[in-house]
C-alpha cells in the first residue's frame, strides 16, 4: 500500500475545527471510492486513523492521521463514510465533528457511556441503560412496523424499523450489531497462526475469503512468498465458495417467491458442492484450511480433479434451473423492478460486489487489485444496470459460470511443489490485503509485534452494503422486503463482528 | 417448462441419506479423538499448550494426572492431531451429540493410558434406538443469539433433500409460541441477551433448549470477549448439547434425536 501526504488543515475554514484533509481523486477526475476507515494506536498509545482508498489503481491509497483531537467528518462528502465514522467514535472514542448522525452504532442500550473498547479495559463493563432514539416518520396515515432482532426463520439477528403508508414503505432504519462479538479485539496477542481461525468466524459462509483475506495481509506484513501450489489451491477454494454461495442465493430467492422446485435443486446442489469439499479436504466449508504462509495441508491432486468434476456437474444443473427459473412469468413478475438501488447511491454508498455491479458499478477486486493467481487468469466481470431483484440474480448466475470455469482451469494446471512458507516471527509489521469475497471486496489490515498480532481490522463487503439496503425498499411494498433483503444477501455477523 | 422439472424430477434418484448412515456420523467435522495408548505426559503438556480454546486441559485427580478433552470447547482446529505425534487423529464417528453437558467432557489417565470417563454409545447402538423415535413431532425454533451464521448454514442444510429433517416429523417453526425446542446458536452476545431471555419465556412449557455449536455450548473462539455474556447457559437453562464448529448436519441430527430419546426415556 502506498502512504499518501495528507495535507492537513486543522481548524482551516470549511469545517469549525477538527482535523481533515483533501479527498483523494481518481484516475478519471471524480472522487476516488472510499475504502475503509479505521483507528489503531501507534506505539505511544496515541489514536490514528487510516483512511483507505481506491483511486483506480492496482494499489490501494492510505491516509493516516492523528487523532487524538477531534476530526472533520468526511460523511456529508462521502455518505460511505458515515458508519466507519460512527464505528470510530463507539470503538475510539474519537471526536468526529460535523457528523449528521453520531448515534451509537455498535454498541446497544446496554452499554455505558464513555466506555471505548478498543483503548480502555474491558474486562467487566457494567450493565447499563440508555437511550436510543429512531427516526420518527410523521404524517397522516404513516404506521411504524418493528421486525427484530430475531426473525422468523433459521436468520440472523438485526433489527428493521419500518415506517409505511398502507403497504407502501416510505423508510427503513436498521438497527444492527446485534450480532456483535468483539472480534477485531479478540485479535490482540493472538499469533499470527492462530489469526486464521478467528478470521474464520467472522463470517460463517464466507469463511475461506476470510482466512485467505486474513493470511495475505499477514503474508503482505511479513513479505512471505506463498508457494504457487497453495495459491492454485486457495484459488480453488475462494471460487468453490462464491460458486456455492450464489447457487445458495438463487435457491434462496426462488424459496422467497414460493417457486420451490428451483429452491429445492439449489440445496440439492449446493449439498454436492459441500459433500464433494469433505471428499476432498475433510471439511465442508473450507475451515482450517487456510494459514498465513500458504495452506495447513497438501491436498491430494487426484481429489481435486474429482473436487472439478463435482463442479462441473453442479454447474451444469444449476445453470438449467437458473435459466428455467429466470425464464419463468411469475418470478419475472415478482424479480423485475423490486427493490431498485440506483447507480448514485451505489457510487454514494461505495457499494461492492455483486449488488454494486448489478448497480452499473465496474468493480471486482479479482480484476482490479489482482492477488494470488488472479493475474494469471481473465476474470469477466459482468456488470448491468437495472439495480433490481432481476439484476442482482443475474449477475449472481453470470459470476457462478465464471467462477466454475476457473476452477476448472486451475485444477488443470495445479502447480507441483509445497503448499506452506514459515512466517519468521518480526518486529513491528504491518500488512493490508483485499479478497473479492463472494458478497465483495473484503479487507484486512494486520498490525503485528513479533510474531503476535496487535491489531487487526475488518472490513467487510456486509458492512459497506447494508446501508444501501434501506435506499433500494423505499417506494417498495413491504411484503417484498425479504425478497429483496435476499438479493443482497448480506452477512449480519460479517457486518457486526 | 416446469413440466421439465418434474421429469427430471421424476427420473433422478431420491439422494436422501438413510438416518442409520446420519446417526454417529460426523464426517467433515474435524473432530478430535484421542488415541489413548500413544499418551504421554510430554505429548499431553504440547496438545494442552496448541489448543487455541481451553478444550484440552490437565488435571491432577487422586494423585493420576489426567488429560481432560471438552468437546463443547473444541472448534475442530486440528492443532492436537498436527502437533499430537500419533496421540490425536481426526474422529471417524461422534455420538456426543444432544447430550448432557458432562458427556461432552473426556478424560484419559496419561500414566495409565485409559479413558476414565464412560465411552459414549456407539453408533450401532445410538442407531438402534432410533427407530423408535420417529413416531412423533417436534416443533423447532432456531435462535441464533450472535453466532458466526457457520451454524445456521449447517442447521439450513438440515431441510435440503439430502437430510430432509420432515421426514423424522420435525419441522422448523416460525414462532417460539409454535415451539417444544429451541434450537440456540453462537455466543450470547451483550446484544443479543435480552432478545434470548425473551424467545425463551416466549416458548411454552414444556420446552426443550439445545445449545449448538463451541460458541452455543462454551463460548467457542469468542469466550472471553467484552462484547458476549457467554455460552447459551449463562443466559437461559439448557438441556442438552451438540458439539461442533460448525456441527455438520448429521452431527445435528443425531444431537435432535438424541434430546428425543432421552426426553422419552425420562
Ligand atoms: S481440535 Fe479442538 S481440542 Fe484440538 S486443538 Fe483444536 S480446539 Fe483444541
Ligand atoms: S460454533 Fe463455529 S460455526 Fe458455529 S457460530 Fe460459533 S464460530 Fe460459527
Amino acid at each position: 500500500m502506498r502512504e499518501d501526504t495528507p495535507s492537513l488543515f486543522p481548524n482551516s475554514g470549511r469545517a469549525s475545527s477538527g482535523t481533515a484533509f483533501t479527498l483523494p481523486q481518481s484516475e478519471d477526475g471524480g472522487a476516488a471510492r472510499l475504502v475503509t476507515i479505521f483507528g489503531s494506536l501507534d506505539p505511544h498509545g496515541a489514536r490514528r486513523v487510516r483512511y483507505v482508498f481506491d483511486a483506480g489503481k492496482p494499489a490501494y491509497s492510505e491516509i493516516v492521521l492523528p487523532a487524538e483531537g477531534p476530526l472533520r467528518s468526511i460523511a456529508r462528502e462521502v455518505p460511505a463514510a458515515a458508519w466507519h465514522e460512527r464505528e470510530l467514535h463507539d470503538q475510539y472514542g474519537i471526536e468526529i465533528v460535523g457528523h449528521p448522525d453520531l448515534r451509537p452504532l455498535v454498541f446497544h442500550d446496554n452499554w455505558p457511556d464513555g466506555v471505548y473498547p478498543m483503548v480502555d479495559r474491558v474486562d467487566d463493563v457494567p450493565w447499563s441503560k440508555r437511550d436510543y432514539r429512531f427516526l420518527q416518520v410523521q404524517g397522516e396515515g404513516i404506521a411504524e412496523v418493528a421486525v427484530g432482532p430475531v426473525h422468523a426463520g433459521i436468520i440472523e439477528p438485526g433489527h428493521f424499523r419500518f415506517s409505511v403508508v398502507g403497504d407502501t414503505i416510505l423508510h427503513l432504519e436498521l438497527r444492527h450489531f446485534y450480532t456483535h462479538k468483539g472480534t477485531e479485539k479478540l485479535f490482540e496477542g493472538k499469533s499470527a497462526g492462530d489469526g486464521a481461525m478467528l478470521a474464520e468466524s467472522v463470517s460463517g459462509d464466507n469463511c475461506f475469503a476470510h482466512a485467505v483475506c486474513y493470511s495475505q495481509a499477514v503474508e503482505d506484513a511479513c513479505g512471505i512468498k506463498v508457494p504457487p501450489r497453495a495459491l492454485a489451491l486457495r484459488l480453488i477454494g475462494l471460487e468453490l465458495e462464491r460458486l456455492v454461495c450464489h447457487i445458495s442465493d438463487i435457491g434462496g430467492l426462488c424459496t422467497d417467491v414460493g417457486f420451490s422446485v428451483a429452491a429445492a435443486y439449489a440445496t440439492r446442489i449446493k449439498e454436492s458442492l459441500l459433500q464433494a469439499s469433505v471428499q476432498c479436504c475433510g471439511t465442508r466449508y473450507w475451515r482450517g484450511v487456510a494459514v498465513p504462509g500458504g495452506l495447513r495441508f497438501d491436498f491430494d491432486s487426484a481429489r481435486v480433479a474429482e473436487l472439478a468434476q463435482a463442479v462441473a456437474r453442479a454447474f451444469r444443473d444449476f445453470s438449467k434451473i437458473a435459466r428455467l427459473s429466470l425464464e419463468t412469468p411469475s418470478i419475472q413478475n415478482r424479480f423485475e423492478a423490486a427493490g431498485v438501488l440506483s447507480r448514485e447511491a451505489a457510487r454514494d454508498l461505495a457499494v461492492v460486489g455483486p449488488v454494486a455491479r448489478a448497480s452499473g458499478i465496474d468493480l471486482d477486486v479479482r480484476r482490479d487489485h489482482p492477488y494470488g493467481r488472479y493475474s494469471e487468469h481473465p476474470i469477466e466481470v459482468p456488470v448491468t444496470h437495472y439495480g433490481d431483484v432481476m439484476a442482482r440474480a443475474r449477475i449472481r448466475i453470470s459470476e457462478a459460470a465464471v467462477s466454475a470455469r476457473l476452477i476448472q482451469e486451475a485444477a488443470k494446471s495445479l502447480p507441483d511443489g509445497g503448499v506452506f512458507t514459515p512466517i519468521a516471527s518480526q518486529g513491528d509489521v504491518q500488512g493490508f490485503s483485499a479478497v473479492e469475497s463472494p458478497r465483495g471486496e473484503l479487507c484486512y489490515w494486520v498490525e503485528a509485534r513479533g510474531g503476535r498480532v496487535t491489531r487487526c481490522h475488518i472490513k467487510s463487503p456486509s458492512f459497506q452494503n447494508w446501508p444501501a439496503m434501506p435506499l433500494a425498499v423505499a417506494g417498495n411494498i413491504i411484503a417484498d422486503f425479504p425478497l429483496i433483503n435476499k438479493s443482497f444477501n448480506l452477512s449480519y455477523s460479517g457486518c457486526d463482528r | 417448462m416446469i413440466g421439465d422439472v418434474i421429469e427430471r424430477s421424476l427420473r433422478q434418484r431420491s439422494p436422501v441419506i438413510p438416518v442409520e448412515a446420519l446417526v454417529g456420523n460426523c464426517d467433515g467435522s474435524r473432530m478430535p479423538e484421542i488415541v489413548a495408548d500413544r499418551l504421554t505426559e510430554e505429548v499431553a503438556r504440547k496438545l494442552v499448550e496448541v489448543c487455541p480454546t481451553s478444550a484440552l486441559g490437565m488435571y491432577e485427580l487422586e494423585d493420576r494426572r489426567c488429560l481432560r478433552l471438552s468437546y463443547g470447547h473444541c472448534i475442530g482446529c486440528g492443532k492436537c492431531a498436527d502437533a499430537g505425534q500419533g496421540a490425536v487423529v481426526v474422529a471417524r464417528n461422534f455420538t456426543r451429540c444432544g447430550v448432557a453437558k458432562e458427556q461432552t467432557v473426556r478424560l484419559w489417565d496419561i500414566d495409565g493410558r485409559a479413558e476414565m470417563t464412560p465411552l459414549a454409545p456407539s453408533p450401532e447402538e445410538a442407531r438402534g434406538q432410533i427407530h423408535s423415535l420417529l413416531q412423533r413431532a417436534l416443533n423447532v425454533r432456531q435462535l441464533d443469539a450472535g453466532s458466526c451464521n457457520g451454524c445456521e448454514a449447517e442447521i439450513t442444510a438440515l431441510t435440503n433433500p439430502y437430510y430432509d429433517l420432515e421426514r423424522f416429523g420435525i419441522h422448523f417453526v416460525a414462532s417460539p409460541k409454535h415451539a417444544d425446542m429451541l434450537l440456540v446458536t453462537g455466543p450470547v452476545t451483550r446484544n443479543m441477551a435480552e432478545a434470548v431471555k425473551a424467545t425463551y419465556e416466549a416458548v411454552p412449557a414444556p420446552k426443550l433448549v439445545v445449545a449448538v455449536g463451541a460458541c452455543g455450548c462454551s463460548g467457542g473462539i469468542f469466550a472471553g470477549s467484552h462484547a458476549i455474556v457467554g455460552a447459551v447457559d449463562a443466559v437461559i437453562p439448557v438441556d442438552a448439547y451438540i458439539p461442533g464448529c460448525p456441527p455438520t448436519p448429521a452431527m445435528l441430527i443425531t444431537g435432535i434425536l438424541e434430546v428425543l430419546r432421552r426426553r422419552i426415556a425420562k
